[in-house]
């Protein structure tokens, strides 16, 4: 379990996340929602261990109650575009995380080289980003993040960049991943539909940078119809709507 | 590639042609202005002379750029990682393009003698400063994604120079030795002129203090091609660094 106690993110002008507490399971998706300019972003960031100055933060980070430093292996990083390096082929890329965690470079691609046919990216070991379509790209992003084995997963908006057919496919395609094999996921959205559709649990969190709630959705996600999503989707629209201009 | 070329082939040939009707149809006198043809035959029967002194301007310009790409390379390394010495040391830098040639060279060869060094040392100063500045803004180029990427998963900073950084300053760093290249001959000549036992420079100083314009030229043309050599050495290390399609810009 990951927990994050008394996380506060400034700006040299105001303060953008105050005093924010939340707790990760390990085999739960959270989605974290809330206004634009609420620092969700920023926590994720914080997470990752690349918040840039000139944001200045002060929290701690405890991994089964025991204080971490970020950036830490158990957590992995996935930035809002698919971020894969053009001058590497997606092999290459894939093995990027696993590389910089030290392993050899033959090492790195036999782990990587088994997955290929499950991310739909057989046969494209070889090819360079810019000869892939961005559903591939997102998938070989998610391999290159899920390859690196770590118990945590943090997304920034990982599909907002998809066409919104491929973005239905790609999130069938994550929960069935997830499904194999469960990791506590933290996934950055602005998407309502991605949020309910998704996660297990919802944070809502308000513009002045604080958890305003902390939804459950107890329903499993085959199980989640529009229809039995409607409610919640309303809750959740009233309260990221209620102060737009605080 | 030859498709490519065509039209400046084209055109070369026709300024060519110009020239020599011009100079036949106006009976210019061969000491003003010898005709293509001319400067031709006068390369050609000067050869072994003209490629001793072509020889010593490849061995200084080639020397001197090759120091030259690895200096700036180092330098772009340590202010990468020293913003203070970036910003202490770059107007320098910016200054030392202002000196005119006319002054420092020579100076140089006053300082230096008429060896190797002086030339060496001109050359580097002068296709120094491209090379370094388009590295310092190809580093810059590197989109924070992959830096940001590169650092959660716990890159050190080198590496996320290494990996990042570095490759995305390719492209940068190709047009900065393009520039430099054009000018790694220029200097090496500019050099040679203001004092030398051999070289393209000072074989152009005796001809025209001979009153020979051809042979002028013809060392001037022979100089042209050789910055043009080192242009289409420059090309091949491009297209064999070349990594993905996405680079292709040109194909």
């Amino acid at each position: 379990m990951l927990e994050l106690r008394g996380l506060t993110i400034t700006t040299p002008a105001r303060a953008i996340v105050r005093d924010l507490t939340l707790t990760l399971r390990a085999d739960e998706v959270t989605a974290l929602i809330g206004p634009s300019g609420c620092g969700k972003t920023s926590v994720l960031k914080w997470l990752s261990g690349i918040l840039a100055p000139p944001l200045q933060a002060t929290g701690t980070l405890f991994l089964d109650a025991a204080p971490i430093t970020c950036p830490h292996p158990v957590l992995a990083y996935q930035p809002q575009q698919d971020a894969l390096f053009p001058w590497l082929t997606i092999a290459q890329n894939a093995a990027l995380g696993l590389e910089i965690a030290g392993l050899s470079r033959s090492a790195a691609r036999a782990r990587v080289a088994p997955l290929f046919g499950v991310f739909g990216l057989a046969g494209c070991e070889d090819h360079y980003p810019a000869q892939l379509s961005g559903g591939m790209r997102q998938r070989a992003a998610f391999l290159r993040t899920i390859v690196q084995d770590s118990q945590f997963v943090l997304l920034d908006e990982p599909f907002s960049a998809l066409d919104a057919v491929t973005r239905l496919h790609m999130q069938a395609w994550l929960l069935a991943r997830l499904a194999e094999r469960p990791r506590g996921l933290l996934m950055v959205t602005h998407d309502l539909f991605e949020a309910t559709g998704l996660a297990d649990r919802i944070l809502v969190m308000s513009a002045s940078g604080a958890i305003l709630r902390d939804i459950p959705v107890p329903i499993p996600p085959k199980h989640r119809s529009q229809a039995a999503l409607a409610t919640l989707r309303d809750t959740l629209k009233t309260l990221l709507t209620k102060d737009p201009f605080p | 590639m030859l498709a490519r070329c065509l039209p400046a082939l084209v055109l070369a040939a026709l300024v060519l042609a110009v020239w020599e009707v011009s100079c036949a149809a106006l009976a210019l006198s061969p000491l003003i202005l010898p005709p293509p043809s001319g400067v031709a035959t006068a390369l050609f029967v000067n050869r072994s002379e003209i490629a001793r002194h072509a020889v010593a301007t490849l061995m200084v310009a080639g020397l001197g750029f090759s120091l030259s790409i690895g200096f700036a390379w180092v330098t772009s390394v340590a202010l990468y990682f020293a913003p203070l010495a970036r910003r202490a040391l770059m107007p320098l830098f910016v200054v030392s393009q202002t000196v005119p040639l006319v002054a420092l060279a020579p100076l140089m060869i006053l300082w230096f003698g008429f060896g190797l060094l002086p030339k060496v040392l001109l050359v580097i100063l002068v296709t120094f400063f491209p090379i370094l500045l388009s590295l310092l803004s190809g580093y810059r180029q590197t989109p924070p994604a992959f830096v940001d990427l590169l650092v959660s998963m716990g890159a050190s900073r080198w590496t996320v120079f290494w990996r990042a950084c570095l490759p995305a300053a390719r492209a940068a760093c190709l047009a900065g030795l393009r520039i430099s290249a054009t000018y790694a001959f220029v200097a090496t000549i500019f050099a040679e002129y203001a004092g030398a036992r051999r070289g393209l420079g000072i074989y152009i100083l005796m001809a025209k203090n001979n009153f020979r314009a051809d042979l002028v030229l013809a060392a001037v043309a022979l100089s042209a091609l050789l910055t043009l050599a080192l242009l289409g050495l420059i090309h091949l290390v491009d297209r064999a660094s070349q990594r993905g399609p996405q680079e292709r810009r040109d194909a």
